[in-house]
Parts: structure tokens; C-alpha cells; sequence
């Protein structure tokens, strides 16, 4: 479980996107509360500037909100950062930012490697994570001839092996063309499947609406919209996110039509 | 093309990298004790030989063509006088043999490179210098290893977006002068991200290091070091 409680981040002029509050700072995430319990996958929607990526970041500590607190299966985020970037794995938006090592193999085994695990732990985490991203056989190959797709699940696998309660993807279709949008969509349902928590972080609802089982919409750093994804919809478009025309909520076969939707390429 | 580790199944690939780390400090030894044409014709075999058995060739060089124009250049310099004779062959000779020693150092230098992954030398390095010096000095190592490909793609990015848009017309001084400066920006946004995704996966100190385990070809290996540096050693006692 994650707790955010009246949590707000702010940066120096000219650090990021939001608005500016009478200091001259920016206002990146503007008290915000939220709970995301454990199994369940959570859409951040928003557009740029949003305080979307700002306010994951504070999940795991990578940023420290100026108020309120960020609590992770019960212990704050500042108590325990090791604790807390082992609950909740985070995939960037650009895997290269990432990707710290030659192989694929040694990537993944990076995370498990800090944390002290033994060696057989280790090579069971990769087994494990690189099996569920569908890249089982390529524990060997260099990172630098894998395609855009492939970074992302090498980067999702990276993720997998600190065996996360949360797992976050930060913008995980950008620069992605359309088959490996659906590799990524389809580990995202796997996962869903094995009860592992995702949020997703983005401003392009169409590959994941589907999958979804809440919605939080973001708007000036603050929550807009806070929803299931059939009651969430109708708000969606008002946020300067991309929808799709229709969803079917995974496995109901029943679906559901967006308002404003994008009819060029929904599910 | 970046000088990194190359996945293989070389006979370099297979050693210890306390082997390979060893054959190196030998080779450095010996070619800084062995000037002589004849030494450094010896060791160039060797040179050859250690890129070879990393699966290696000329190609892996091209990673160090910014240097090749000061080793060339260091023999004129080094010959140059500001009177007559105005050139004197003999300084020029040294300083070329020297220039090519360090060449040769780079080549087995490659050798290690792309035959030994970022994890096993700062395993090599934390376990032959123990407590928080060998930390420090492995991590460094990692680091470094790390971040240079990513920020030579940076720099390389910088240029072609310069060239993309009609900056190749532009003198070479200002062109260095955007590059730099795209290059450094770059640089500190790449170092920061670097660090933030270094922070997420808990980057520490201390991890769990990859096994090392000296092998029946570590043998041989060690002997040629272990030759080397007693070779070097037994020319200034």
C-alpha cells in the first residue's frame, strides 16, 4: 500500500512546469492525497507539467515533497529509502536513462546485486523477471543492439528483479512503434494478472484504459479526477489526455464508449 | 563505435579478470623498461596477441584515434629546436618509441575492455584492495565505465543536430563551441538522470559481486604477468 498524504513538491524558478506560487517557485504537485492499495492498476493521467512524474518520484524517495508525507507499506519514505525503492520498482520514461550495464543479464541482476542478495537469489530473480518480459534467451545479448521496445522490457525486467510490491512505468509507450506497444501493453496484462500493483504514468490512455482498474487524473499538480475508468472517462478529455473511442474492460467483453474519444486508434 | 564490453567466448573471455588485470600491470612494467626496438618489437607480438585472444582486431583501435594524432605529433615536437640543427633525429627517435609504447599499452588496454564486463573489474579491484579503498576504487571504475559510452553518444548526438541544421558550414571554432556546450549541458542532465536511476535500483557500495574463480587457463596467465613484471623489475636492481 501507498499513502500519499497532502503531499506537495515544489522546485526553484525555472525547475519545472506547474504553476508558480508567490515566491516565484513552482508548484509541481500541490497537496495531494491518494492510497494506492496493493494489486491494483492505477492510470496517473495528465498532460505535460501535469506533477504526474513528480509525484511517483516521491513514492520511492527520489524526490523529498516539500510537505506531507509519502508512507509505503506503512513506514515513511524518508524513514527507509532502501525499503521503500525495493516496495516500489520504477521503469523510466527513456529506458536509456536506465540501462546502466552491457549485457542484458547484468542489467537485470544490477538491482538484486545492491541489494546483497546471494548468488543463486540473483540468478533466480533474472531467470524470473527476464521470463516474464518474454526475453528469457537473451540474458547474453548487448543492450546496445536491442530495439526501443526491447530496451523497455529489459528495463521492466530490471524493475521486476527487486521483486517490487508497486511496480511504476513512467511513460512506457513513448517512441515505441505499435508492435512494441502491444509487447509492453501485453507484460502489463501478465503482470495484472499475477497481482503485482502497476501505475502507469501517462498522457496517452489508449493501450492500458482496458486494463485499468482506477483512474487518477492530474491537472496544475493537483488530482482532477478520481475514478473507476468507466466513471473517469467522461473527465478525461477535459485533461488534455489522449482516450480511446471505446474500451472493454479486460475480459468483460462488454464496451465502453468515450466521449471525445480517439477514434483513429483505440483497442 | 564506443571501446565496451563484447559478449564472447574468447579464451580473454574465460580468464579471471585478476589474471587479465595482472598481464596488463606486467605489460605496462615491460614496455616502460624495454625502450629498445627490440624490446618493443617483442612486446608488440604480445600486444597483438592479448587483443587476439579477446576476440579483438584493428577495428577496436579506432575508440582511440583521438589520441594517435598527439602520439604522432609528440616525435617533431620532441625533435624540434629553436636553432640549428633545428631537427635532431635522435630525440625524435625516443619520443616516437615512447609514443609507441603507449600505443601498445592501449591495445592490450582494449583487450581487457572488450573482453571483461564493468562488474567483474570492480570485483577484481574491490577484492585485491580491500576495505573502503577498494570500494571507492571499484565504484569509480563501474561509474566511469558507465557514464563515458553514454556521454560520447551525447556528444555524437550534439554534432549531427549542429550538421542537421546547416552547422557544417559553420567555422570549426564555433562549431566546437556548440558541440561543447550542447555537450556539457547534456553531460550534467545525463549525470543527473544517471544518478536518479541509479538512486531507484539502491545503488550500494557493498553489492553482492559476481563470482570469481581462478581457472586451469588462469594459470598461464598469471605466469605471464607475474614474467613481465619480474622482467621489468629485474632491469633496475
Amino acid at each position: 500500500m501507498i499513502d500519499v498524504d497532502g503531499v506537495t513538491c515544489r522546485f526553484g524558478d525555472g525547475g519545472g512546469s506547474g504553476r508558480a506560487d508567490d515566491d516565484g517557485a513552482v508548484v509541481a504537485v500541490d497537496d495531494v492525497t491518494l492510497s494506492v492499495p496493493d494489486g491494483e492498476f492505477l492510470i496517473l493521467a495528465g498532460a505535460n507539467g501535469s506533477g504526474k512524474t513528480t509525484l511517483v518520484r516521491t513514492f520511492n524517495g527520489l524526490v523529498e515533497p516539500d510537505a506531507g508525507t509519502v508512507a509505503v507499506n506503512g513506514t515513511p519514505v524518508s524513514d527507509d529509502l532502501v525499503a521503500a525503492r525495493t516496495a516500489v520498482g520504477m521503469v523510466f520514461q527513456d529506458p536509456r536513462d536506465q540501462l546502466v550495464a552491457a549485457t542484458v543479464g547484468a542489467d537485470v541482476a544490477f538491482g538484486p546485486e545492491n541489494l546483497g542478495c546471494s548468488h543463486a537469489e540473483i540468478d533466480r530473480r533474472v531467470d524470473d523477471a527476464l521470463a516474464a518480459v518474454n526475453m528469457g534467451e537473451r540474458e547474453g545479448d548487448r543492450i546496445a543492439s536491442l530495439s526501443g521496445g526491447e530496451r523497455e522490457r529489459v528495463a521492466i525486467a530490471g524493475a521486476l528483479a527487486m521483486e517490487p510490491d508497486h511496480l511504476v512505468l513512467d511513460e512506457p509507450f513513448t517512441g515505441l512503434d505499435e508492435p512494441a506497444r502491444r509487447s509492453v501493453t501485453d507484460r502489463l496484462r501478465d503482470l495484472r494478472a499475477a497481482g503485482t500493483s502497476v501505475i502507469v504514468v501517462t498522457h496517452d490512455l489508449r493501450d492500458v484504459l482496458g486494463l485499468s482498474d482506477r483512474v487518477v487524473g492530474m491537472a496544475d499538480g493537483r488530482v482532477a479526477v478520481d475514478a473507476a475508468p468507466e466513471a473517469a472517462v467522461a473527465d478525461l478529455p477535459g485533461l488534455d489526455v489522449r482516450v480511446p473511442a471505446s474500451f472493454e474492460t479486460d475480459g468483460s467483453g462488454r464496451h465502453t464508449p468515450v466521449a471525445g474519444g480517439d477514434t483513429a486508434s483505440g483497442p | 563505435m564506443t571501446l565496451s564490453y563484447v559478449p564472447g567466448g574468447s579464451l580473454a573471455h574465460r580468464l579471471d579478470p585478476r589474471s587479465k588485470l595482472l598481464v596488463q600491470v606486467g605489460f605496462v612494467a615491460a614496455a616502460y623498461a624495454y625502450t629498445t626496438p627490440r624490446g618493443l618489437a617483442a612486446l608488440t607480438l604480445l600486444a597483438v596477441a592479448c587483443l587476439s585472444l579477446a576476440g579483438g582486431g584493428p577495428r577496436d583501435l579506432w575508440t582511440y584515434r583521438v589520441a594517435f594524432p598527439m602520439l604522432a605529433i609528440a616525435p617533431v615536437v620532441a625533435g624540434a629546436t629553436l636553432g640549428a640543427p633545428w631537427f635532431r633525429v635522435e630525440r625524435a627517435a625516443t619520443t616516437g618509441l615512447a609514443s609507441y609504447r603507449v600505443l601498445l599499452i592501449l591495445v592490450v588496454a582494449a583487450g581487457y575492455v572488450r573482453s571483461t564486463p564493468v562488474r567483474e573489474s570492480r570485483a577484481a579491484i574491490q577484492r585485491a584492495v580491500p576495505g573502503k579503498t577498494g570500494q571507492f576504487l571499484g565504484t569509480g571504475v563501474a561509474l566511469v565505465f558507465r557514464f563515458l559510452p553514454l556521454l560520447k553518444r551525447d556528444l555524437l548526438t550534439a554534432r549531427e543536430a549542429v550538421q542537421a541544421r546547416g552547422g557544417g558550414a559553420l567555422p570549426v571554432r564555433e562549431r566546437m563551441r556548440l558541440v561543447a556546450v550542447a555537450g556539457i549541458n547534456r553531460a550534467f542532465g545525463r549525470a543527473d538522470r544517471l544518478g536518479t536511476a541509479l538512486n531507484a535500483r539502491c545503488f550500494a557500495w557493498n553489492p553482492t559481486l559476481p563470482r570469481l574463480a581462478l581457472g586451469p587457463a588462469d594459470y598461464p596467465a598469471l605466469a605471464v604477468g607475474a614474467g613481465l613484471v619480474a622482467a621489468a623489475v629485474a632491469t633496475v636492481v
